[in-house]
């Protein structure tokens, strides 16, 4: 059986929220819920399917957490694993910069092997630039607690559906 | 852009690392101790925190090499001021306004750390006004074609600022070695980057320019700032292009210490952005990774304490300034002339007009100097040499890398001669500084920050330039074509003021102004530039001293003192005068600041009666000055009132009608001199 863990910081408000909303949409006790603020290389090794919690902080950048994380998974070899991204942001405050975090987290997930899943559309957006963005496409799931809250079940719900498919 | 990751945690040897944590050490303890001072009335009462900034402040100081690099520090940037070498106890010099305080003597307000000896310079509070400096800086290391760059750090609020555009403009124009770092920390004080610009990252506004490239980073982190700072440096080596770097920052405290970010910023962001503090960030990254034990951080933090408190012991043991002092480094000292001291000559010969002079006294001195420069709006385009052809044939004499145009931007053409100076002590700039002296007033900043330079330093830095402005009316030039501005300028201590008549002085003080050290404002009145009354035999080696006024025409029953478009008209009425056998003495200052008292003493002693004649407004002109100086000191003297002549307060207007009956004429003067003659 494959280990499914929602890895993000526990520390977190709006974060920790939609990590239990995924929890709940996917209905499985087996998905290890695992705090990004105490896990290293060899934890997160150990799983075969990661959803990954990022906000994005600032103008475009990870949190501390997943930023301090990063030297230490260099090394590894995720070739074998799928990894899903859900992020944070505020598409009317930082509209150049929406979901950048996604971004940066997908493209280095994806430097050491790891098949990104969980692509959602940009529809119903409205921002300006994004490296979360491919085509049409986010590599993630992007929440925007800030103004489209409303949306969160929905968007999650739909989310974790695919990502099932995408799992199996 | 994503750059080369030269810098990690994991690799970077142990010694770099440890050099890092000791600079941010040692940087932290003296930006969070120097309120205290403050508190205890010792002084530092200016202190702008760097808390927050730390990675992109250490790794400027990192990437600046002091044998070839210009670096050009705000108020803010204590971290990188130790991390390019900086000590404890200078930061505290400074901080304190000591006269040992390596910056100026304790001249310019604390937390403008500088050293100019090592190219660290010292900078105006106007922050983002040193991008200009840095641009002209980096001119001059590509003329000179020698390594280096030119870094100029400021807040990214500073960008705002119409010099910044125009330093990065040139430097992308003329394809100039110069990092521009913008510190962004999302406040201009209290004012949120949203009502700065629309760009979130101002840098971004850039993106047009050609030749610039740009970079952002978290100023955060260590590691991110490292990196694109070494990237940023090894691009402009090896394009020589321009770079800005943009740093994500947080402001950990209030602005200063006379600001409250209280009062603007929530109970939310104040707890986050010290969960973002990058000098944590750094220590738990060197703990994570095992490349340092905590008691070895502990131990360095202790001796970072102790490096601190024998700074402070020593700095606070350090001299104060001397009052007396307060006169040294007003300006650098200027040329000499030894053959004709008091600027006068018995030459024989061709007259020359005033443009010929101006034109042949240039040309020779940069044949004699090749450290020679000059540029300005309209200076340099195929046949034509400036928008009077003061400069004909220079380009084609001496070069484009020497003669050259400048945009159309007043305070870039005054900046960038302030920061060439910076180059070396050799080298000597000519610009016109605006096309008519009406238009000079965009360029005021940069004078007067260029006017505080040699005494901020304490005498360790002259901009060495003479700022040439084709002044004053009588031509039907209306409002922008017609002002004179020596009343303005003379107001500023740390600038020369000169405004010949004749041919024969302006040669001489444009011999004298070149061959200066120092800023020389040299106003040539323009209405006489082909006029045949101006025109004057010259020796070709003439020199006119600075503060050396001539006696025109000797007389003993009035003084009259007078400078510039109206010494004709004044001569030409003393000839009259001389008809109605009323001895008439007629002063050309040629020098307003420095001013000849000697001269204007001695005659009035001698004639106890005084008119004084400028084309500039009598209410505010230079003529006040004059005439309290002459009341203050030769008041036994006088047979009547310090009589002033000059135009009205009002705007020139166009139409010639309005024009004569606001500039002084040959009539209005005589009135007044036949009034005073009366007394």
């Amino acid at each position: 059986m494959k280990k499914i863990a929602i890895v993000y910081s526990f520390n977190t408000k709006k974060t920790s929220k939609i990590a239990e909303m995924i929890k709940e949409a996917f209905n499985d006790d087996s998905v290890e819920m695992v705090n990004a603020e105490e896990i290293n290389a060899e934890k997160f090794n150990a799983y075969d399917q990661l959803i990954l919690g990022v906000p994005t902080w600032f103008d475009g950048e990870l949190p501390n957490y997943w930023d301090e994380l990063i030297p230490d998974l260099e090394e590894l070899d995720l070739k074998e694993k799928k990894v899903a991204i859900f992020g944070l942001g505020d598409q009317k405050g930082y509209p150049e910069n929406f979901q950048d975090g996604v971004g940066i987290m997908a493209e280095f997930m994806e430097s050491l092997g790891a098949e990104i899943v969980g692509f959602t559309s940009t529809e119903g957006y409205a921002y300006e630039r994004s490296l979360a963005e491919r085509g049409d496409q986010f590599v993630g799931l992007a929440i925007d607690y800030e103004n489209q809250s409303s949306k969160n079940k929905e968007r999650v719900t739909g989310w974790v559906t695919d990502l099932k498919k995408a799992f199996s | 852009m994503s750059v080369e990751k030269k810098y990690h945690i994991k690799k970077t040897d142990k010694e770099t690392l440890e050099n890092w944590f000791r600079l941010m050490v040692l940087g932290r303890i003296l930006d969070d101790r120097a309120p205290n001072y403050l508190k205890q009335a010792i002084g530092w009462s200016y202190h702008a925190p760097f808390a927050g900034h730390d990675g992109i402040q250490l790794a400027i100081g990192q990437v600046f090499d002091k044998e070839h690099d210009h670096l050009f520090p705000y108020y803010r940037d204590m971290l990188t001021a130790i991390s390019a070498g900086l000590t404890a106890e200078e930061i505290i010099l400074n901080g304190i306004s000591k006269d040992t305080d390596v910056a100026g003597g304790g001249r310019h307000m604390s937390n403008h750390f500088a050293k100019p000896e090592w190219n660290i310079h010292n900078t105006s509070s106007c922050t983002g006004n040193h991008a200009l400096h840095a641009t002209g800086v980096g001119r001059a290391l590509k003329k000179y074609k020698v390594p280096g760059v030119a870094i100029s750090s400021k807040g990214e609020s500073s960008v705002s600022e119409g010099y910044v555009y125009e330093a990065i403009n040139g430097a992308s124009n003329e394809q100039l070695p110069v990092i521009f770092v913008f510190q962004d920390n999302g406040y201009g004080i209290s004012v949120p980057k949203k009502d700065q610009t629309a760009n979130r990252k101002v840098a971004d506004n850039f993106s047009g320019f050609k030749y610039l490239k740009i970079f952002h980073c978290n100023g955060k982190d260590v590691f991110d700032s490292m990196n694109t700072m070494a990237a940023a440096k090894e691009y402009v080596e090896k394009h020589e292009h321009p770079v800005i770097v943009q740093a994500n920052c947080v402001r950990i405290h209030s602005h200063s210490n006379s600001d409250r970010h209280e009062l603007y910023r929530d109970d939310y962001e104040l707890n986050y952005i010290n969960e973002y503090d990058p000098l944590a960030k750094y220590r738990r990254l060197l703990l994570r990774y095992e490349r340092f034990t905590e008691e070895e951080l502990k131990s360095i933090e202790e001796e970072a304490k102790e490096i601190v408190k024998k700074a402070h012991k020593a700095a606070m043991s350090a001299p104060d300034p001397d009052p007396s002092s307060i006169f040294d480094h007003v300006i650098a000292e200027p040329y000499v002339s030894e053959k004709y001291p008091d600027g006068l000559h018995n030459h024989e010969g061709e007259p020359k007009k005033l443009i010929e002079a101006l034109n042949e006294t240039l040309k020779a001195e940069f044949r004699h100097n090749p450290d020679t420069y000059i540029w300005g709006q309209d200076i340099a385009y195929k046949e034509k040499g400036g928008i009077f052809n003061v400069t004909k044939g220079m380009q084609q004499e001496f070069g484009k890398e020497r003669v050259f145009n400048a945009p159309i931007a007043e305070d870039f053409i005054v900046g960038t001669a302030n920061g060439m100076s910076r180059f070396n002590d050799k080298i000597r700039i000519v610009v016109e500084g605006a096309e008519f002296a009406d238009y000079f007033w965009p360029a005021m900043e940069q004078l007067l920050d260029t006017s505080h330079d040699f005494w901020r330093t304490n005498g360790k830095f002259s901009p060495n330039i003479t700022i040439r402005l084709a002044s004053g009316g009588y031509i039907g030039g209306g409002l922008y074509h017609s002002q004179t501005i020596e009343g303005t300028l003379t107001t500023l201590p740390g600038i020369r003021v000169v405004y010949p008549t004749y041919a024969d002085d302006a040669a001489g003080l444009l011999r004298t102004s070149i061959r200066s050290r120092g800023v020389t404002l040299f106003l040539e009145p323009k209405a006489l530039y082909n006029a045949p009354k101006a025109a004057a035999p010259i020796p070709d080696d003439f020199e006119v001293p600075f503060g050396k006024a001539r006696v025109r025409k000797e007389g003993s029953d009035v003084t009259v003192i007078t400078y510039g478009n109206t010494t004709p008209m004044c001569m030409e009425i003393a000839d009259h005068m001389t008809e109605k056998d009323v001895s008439t003495e007629v002063i050309d200052l040629r020098s307003l600041n420095p001013l000849d008292t000697e001269t204007i003493l001695n005659s009035v002693k001698k004639t106890g009666k005084v008119l004084i004649v400028h084309e500039d407004k009598v209410f505010g002109g230079f003529g006040g000055e004059l005439a309290a100086q002459i009341t203050e000191s030769a008041f036994e003297y006088l047979d009547g009132p310090v009589v002033r002549v000059g135009s009205t307060f009002t705007p020139v207007g166009f139409n010639r009608i309005l024009e004569k009956a606001i500039l002084p004429d040959v009539d209005r003067i005589q009135k007044a001199l036949d009034k005073i003659i009366q007394y």
